[in-house]
């Protein structure tokens, strides 16, 4: 049996990997990709990269911010999107 | 560059998208082949250096699939261009952007970092260097699996014989436990094919990565999903044992590659 890069699955299973895989960098000079509606598997890059953020304390004041909402309100479905600082 | 409407891009700044980290010192235009044509180029530090192109800092991004599709599928290519200059890459996930940020430059900020995580990314390459990545799925279909467990297994074959010989009512109380008792011996089917096509594949190759399973299509169902990473060009030992996976009645083998490995960089 030979491997096989150019098939329709193929492309699935290449969708994931560049998309779910690959180095990590742990700085906060990366532009967040927070709120960016791909395809499933982009929201966990999204949850992800914030979590990245907010352990560097980029996104604090937009954490509590979200916090205090959630916790008041319950469940809400509109989040504001976090927005990279430069 | 695709811009969804609900994201608000306040950020004007410059950024520098990184498609890889390569084994090479050399500094290098790449010309015109990157994401939406942008311009590829590398930025060197020591003996390594990042792939990159100028752009704004934001993200790519699209709500259209067929978008996203071209858009992944242009920064594989481009990580594809890398690993075949230089042999050895470090892949980075789509839409890796870094941006200028307290008067820092984006550029300066690639090169610092290649300059603070440099033993890493230099662990790394050792570790991937003449190597590449396969996808190996393994699928089953329940129904033909399920036919042979008829006929192997004590417990269901004496169901089955329970049921012919019962009245109608009496048989349908039967045949839920003969559904529950088939699932359970397809549960524990799963768990040894799972053990025993591991401990087969684990020979060919140099490490092994499992991946969540994913819906199969039509009548089958995925029972693994592995990242197998290996010398790029001796796939021939690991493809005949997929071979004897993928002729036993009931199972199928969706064996892809090679690729650069993504997922042997990570932390």
């Amino acid at each position: 049996m030979e491997p096989t890069r150019d098939t329709h699955y193929t492309l699935v299973d290449l969708l994931d990997r560049v998309l779910d895989k690959g180095i990590v960098v742990y700085a906060d000079i990366i532009v967040s990709v927070a709120g960016i509606p791909l395809i499933g598997v982009n929201l966990r890059a999204a949850l992800a990269g914030m979590e990245t953020m907010l352990s560097y304390g980029v996104m604090q004041e937009w954490d509590q911010k979200v916090r205090a909402k959630t916790t008041g309100i319950g469940k809400q479905r509109e989040l504001p999107l976090p927005v990279c600082l430069s | 560059m695709q811009q969804d409407d609900k994201t608000e891009a306040l950020v004007t700044g410059q950024g520098r998208y990184l498609y890889c980290v390569a084994d090479s010192g050399e500094q290098v235009n790449l010309g015109a082949i990157g994401i939406e044509g942008s311009k590829v180029y590398t930025i060197p530090y020591r003996d390594i250096c990042a792939v990159v192109h100028e752009c704004p800092a934001e993200p790519y991004n699209s709500t259209d699939p067929e978008v996203v599709n071209s858009l992944v599928l242009a920064h594989q290519k481009v990580v594809d261009e890398a690993w075949e200059r230089w042999g050895t890459v470090l892949p980075l996930g789509f839409d890796t952007i870094v941006m200028d940020k307290d008067g820092v430059g984006a550029e300066e900020n690639v090169r610092n970092w290649l300059q603070s995580d440099y033993d890493n990314l230099k662990t790394k390459i050792e570790k991937v260097r003449g190597k590449a990545e396969y996808g190996v799925q393994i699928f089953w279909e329940p129904q033909v699996i399920a036919q042979s467990l008829i006929k192997t297994s004590p417990e269901i074959s004496q169901l089955e014989e329970q049921i012919k010989s019962q009245s109608k009512g009496v048989a349908y109380l039967y045949k839920q436990k003969l559904e529950n008792a088939l699932k359970r011996e397809l549960e524990a089917k799963a768990d040894q094919c799972f053990r025993d096509f591991y401990q087969r594949i684990r020979r060919h190759v140099d490490s092994i990565g499992v991946e969540k399973t994913k819906p199969g299509g039509g009548n089958t169902q995925m029972i693994m999903n592995l990242s197998c990473l290996l010398p790029r060009d001796k796939s021939n030992q690991l493809g005949e044992e997929l071979e004897n996976i993928n002729s036993i009645d009931g199972f199928s083998v969706r064996f892809t590659g090679p690729w650069p490995p993504y997922s042997f960089v990570g932390t």
